[in-house]
């Protein structure tokens, strides 16, 4: 036991141990201090980040009783959920403010949101997974909540209903999967999967886990949610929700995908069916908002799609693929919800409250444009690499997905109008008598854009080393 | 290669250069931003002189970057490759020449936004220039793809002071051609991704560069899915008549300069796609599908110089026209050999000047007059004898008259079509497209006819000045230096 945490789960260790200090700080610290919160998560993730050297990952490294496990896939996926976190943590500036004595307890949960995104990616036993899981939603009910208003509340109650519906399904799933196998354990499921022939309980089962996770990523039958999500809360909570539980989802998915449930054919078909028609929602549905924070809400929806079709027709380039389409995703969105917390987010933020911004601050605007052109896939920006090496994957995987890869290019160019509605509206000249706002951020959120926009842009420029960490740790699953 | 003369330098100069114009640091002072532009502009067509004058045509330019000793993207085989030959020299010279008559059409037609405006315009010529010269599938769909935003920009930007709702249609018309060309270009992207898989496949081969790509080993029926897929891409950006309906919108609204630009250079690379990826890479299933292209060229020809007649805005005229000689170019390539190939690449210099000049010619009107309706129109050349002698001249040498450049790419087109053996109907399209030379007379006459015979009241208006002197007395040195001496292009081609 002892030797478990020191060999793999030091990182996760020091996350628990900040999120009872925050808590007992919330109690016995003067509300005054109340600026300090911001610094302890981030002093608590930096840690953890540094622990993360401890982890042994050569070879495949399982602890508490074969429940959590450790590889390079893993760590990596642990590196960017903690630095995504890291990001997070110091842009809760503005929140913090509002907050004032509860801001401790504000970022107990942040941090436990993170432990748990950590927990689902290491996970190698459905009841690790399903408490994960369900740690993170619970964490999440309350960051989404936390804003004050009535949005937040209506946005919080649609999501839990989809969360427990969502939660159901996948409970049912692996009771399926466990009366088949009569196992719980990820790996032994596999080995037994792997040697017995695909029946239809045992896609059905699959079908039903995939669904149950996958209501996170805001597709097809659940992803309703991410609208109001999106409209009622606030940018830096926006920030979290659109990389953390993803990762984390697509972390555990692709592994899901690649052992206990590689045996299943009409599993890739569903996944497919699903993304195409979630692509074709979130792609439309932007295309008539107005709605800065809900084009993004279906972007992010829209988004995850093109990854999960590549990452349902199962096999390593694809992996790969997924991979760096998602570290190059988590940047672009994390730059851009930095930007709109910046601007200050009363919602609604319309497309018109940025006209002739980029005149009073270039250099914020310029950064948030390349990120906004990054997620439309435009060059010299990681977006374009990104996509177009997750279109490869799916491209090679046979001519009965040609269509489903025709189907997904047309809708990018919805997607295009959509980023170009936000985006021409900072460029406008506009005359003299409106005033044009001259944003002065602090140094932390100045940072955490300027990072983030960088990194976007030398992915873009050299995305060799990056593409090559990819297939590196994608053959080494 | 010397020293001096690096394809990495052409290409990124413009883009670097932008990237300085619009940061903060450099100054907001329109004069001296306009003069810094126009200084990198001629700074950049001399160099790309000094570049064809060494330019050997046994030995065609070739640079790689390699990013810290790697290619590109390897995991792709995708290098960062550029190669300049015999055609993509032609059109970088004729980018380069372009792009610097338009900056000095820019001064009197640009009034606001000076630092976005040059700066977007020098990121277009980049992204242009990186087409034009691209020896890698990736490279060259990562400039098709950077070219949009520019020309987004350009175009939807109102750049002078105007009413609210010729700015809305301004904008309607940019995404309209934004749109319209990252439609074409995402199913262009899903033949180079299927054209690179199965050259993988086939070949075991993993590259995207344009010389390792062996056609003959790919399925047929796959290879003309590919070709069918990229023929759309290139197909809007040529454009083949059923989706041609961005470019009247997308050329009325743009300001003048860019006009020229969109007419000059842009459509070219639709026609320069279809010669590097069909006609040069997959020449087998061009040479299936040449005949029925040759059919769509052929309804470009003579639908469009119908619809120019029709119309009644001179800027509308001219970006029909251009469809029309799209459809020529279009030919000359589906002709499938020597001399309808270097007939076509002709053509799309001769073009270019000419409707550079057009475009000159309308926006000098619109600035004076502050209409284009040609029924309004009347008795310019009283008021304007300069303007009218070029506006002439530059006419007669669109109708095709003997010393002027289009003359020579329209007769070898035809030739080159008859002498096709590819198919008849490539023979019946060579017959169908002389109506060209008839219909292209009567509406650039009308065009003449109309706007600038007749009687006028207007009293005091200026002549050209100096700047569009310039202009369009290039354009014409051009049309008559090719005129007389095709051979200049014509041998380099063959």
């Amino acid at each position: 036991m002892l030797n478990d945490i020191f060999n793999i789960l030091l990182p996760h260790m020091c996350l628990g141990g900040f999120i009872i200090l925050q808590l007992i700080l919330s109690m016995v610290l003067s509300p005054r201090l109340y600026r300090y919160a911001r610094l302890v998560s981030v002093v608590g993730i930096a840690l953890s980040i540094v622990l993360l050297s401890t982890v042994q990952t050569e070879p495949q490294y399982f602890a508490l009783k074969n429940s959590i496990m450790s590889d390079s896939y893993t760590l990596l996926f642990d590196f960017v959920i903690l630095v995504c976190g890291f990001f997070v943590a110091l842009i809760t500036r503005n929140l913090v403010k509002t907050f004032k004595r509860n801001a401790y307890t504000f970022h107990a949960i942040l941090l436990t949101a993170v432990f748990a995104a950590l927990n689902i990616v290491s996970a190698n036993d459905f009841i690790t997974l399903f408490v994960s899981i369900e740690l993170l939603s619970f964490s999440t009910y309350f960051l989404i909540a936390s804003a004050r208003g009535y949005y937040s509340k209506e946005a919080c109650f649609k999501y839990l209903l989809t969360s427990a519906i969502s939660t159901g399904v996948f409970l049912f799933g692996v009771s399926y999967l466990y009366g088949i196998t009569g196992s719980l354990n990820l790996s032994e499921i596999y080995e037994i999967v792997a040697n017995t022939d695909s029946s239809l309980m045992y896609s059905i089962s699959a079908v039903m886990i995939v669904l149950g996770i996958i209501s996170k990523l805001a597709v097809f039958p659940f992803a309703n949610w991410i609208i109001d999500v999106y409209k009622g809360t606030e940018s830096s909570i926006l920030a979290f929700l659109s990389t953390i539980p993803k990762l984390a989802v697509f972390g555990i998915l692709c592994r899901l995908l690649v052992f206990p449930l590689s045996n299943s054919f009409e599993l890739t078909f569903v996944i497919a069916i699903i993304s195409l028609v979630t692509a074709l929602w979130a792609n439309t549905y932007a295309i008539r908002e107005k709605n800065v924070k809900v084009i993004f809400a279906c972007s992010a929806s829209a988004n995850a799609s093109y990854a999960l079709l590549a990452a349902g027709l199962v096999s390593v380039y694809n992996l790969s693929t997924v991979i760096f389409y998602l570290i190059c995703y988590v940047f672009m969105n994390i730059s851009v919800f930095t930007f709109l917390n910046i601007y200050g987010d009363n919602n609604p933020v319309g497309v018109d409250d940025f006209k002739g911004m980029f005149y009073k601050n270039p250099g914020l605007v310029g950064a948030y444009a390349v990120s906004v052109l990054a997620l439309a896939g435009i060059p010299i920006t990681s977006g374009f690499i990104a996509k177009i090496y997750l279109f490869t994957a799916i491209a090679n995987s046979g001519l009965i997905f040609i269509p489903f890869l025709l189907a997904l290019l047309i809708l990018t160019v919805a997607a295009l109008y959509y980023y170009l509605k936000i985006l021409f509206p900072l460029f406008k000249e506009c005359d003299k008598n409106t005033p044009v706002p001259a944003l002065k951020p602090v140094f932390s959120l100045k940072f955490v854009l300027i990072v983030t926009v960088l990194v976007t842009l030398i992915i873009g420029v050299y995305p060799e080393r990056f593409i090559e960490l990819c297939r590196f740790i994608a053959y080494n699953i | 290669m010397d020293i001096f003369l690096s394809i990495p330098f052409l290409i990124f100069m413009p883009l670097v250069i932008s990237v300085l114009l619009i940061s903060p640091l450099f100054t907001r002072n329109e004069i001296v931003v306009r003069r810094f532009a126009k200084g990198v502009f001629v700074f950049h067509f001399l160099y790309t002189l000094l570049m064809l004058a060494c330019f050997d045509k046994a030995n065609p330019y070739i640079s790689e970057i390699h990013f810290f000793g790697l290619d590109w993207v390897q995991a792709l085989g995708v290098k960062f490759i550029f190669r300049i030959d015999a055609v993509s020299m032609i059109l970088t010279v004729l980018t380069s020449f372009v792009f610097m008559l338009a900056s000095f059409a820019s001064k009197l037609n640009i009034r606001r936004s000076h630092k976005f405006y040059y700066s977007m315009l020098l990121l277009l010529m980049s992204a242009i220039l990186g087409i034009f010269t691209a020896g890698d599938m990736f490279v060259f769909f990562l400039f098709w793809e950077l070219e949009l935003i520019p020309a987004y920009f350009l175009i939807g930007n109102k750049w002078r002071e105007c009413p609210p709702e010729q700015e809305e249609e301004a904008k309607n018309s940019a995404v309209k051609f934004v749109l319209f060309t990252f439609l074409g270009s995402m199913i262009m992207l899903l033949g180079i991704l299927l054209l690179h898989y199965y050259n993988f496949v086939s070949n075991g081969i993993l590259s995207a560069s344009f010389g390792d790509i062996i056609d003959s080993s790919i399925p047929e029926y796959i290879q003309n899915l590919i070709a069918v897929c990229l023929l759309i891409g290139f197909g809007v950006k040529l454009p083949i008549i059923p989706l041609h309906t961005w470019l009247p919108d997308a050329h009325t609204n743009a300001p003048t300069p860019v006009s020229m630009v969109l007419a000059g250079i842009l459509l070219k690379t639709g026609a320069y796609g279809i010669y590097r990826f069909n006609y040069q890479t997959l020449p087998d299933s061009f040479g299936t599908i040449a005949p029925i292209l040759a059919v769509f060229a052929i309804v470009n020809i003579i639908y469009t110089a119908f619809v120019a007649y029709a119309q009644t805005d001179i800027k509308r005229i001219v970006a029909y026209s251009s469809i029309s000689n799209m459809g020529l170019i279009l030919l000359g390539l589906c002709a499938f050999n020597k001399i309808g190939f270097s007939a076509s690449v002709f053509h799309m210099v001769a073009h270019g000047l000419v409707t550079c000049g057009l475009f000159m010619i309308t926006g000098i009107v619109y600035l004076r007059f502050k209409t284009r309706d040609i029924n309004t129109l009347s008795g310019i050349a009283s008021v304007m004898p300069r303007l009218f002698g070029f506006a002439a001249l530059i006419v007669f040498a669109s109708i095709g008259i003997p010393a002027f450049a289009p003359f020579v790419s329209e007769i070898l087109t035809m030739i080159g079509a008859m002498s096709s053996d590819l198919s008849d109907v490539l023979k019946l399209a060579s017959v169908f497209s002389l109506p060209l030379l008839i219909l292209s007379s009567c509406y650039m006459l009308k065009f003449l006819h109309r706007g600038f015979f007749g009687e006028t009241d207007c009293e005091k208006i200026n002549d050209i000045s100096v700047h569009e002197f310039l202009v369009l007395a290039s354009v014409l040195a051009g049309l008559v230096i090719f005129g007389l001496f095709p051979d200049t292009i014509l041998g380099m081609v063959n």
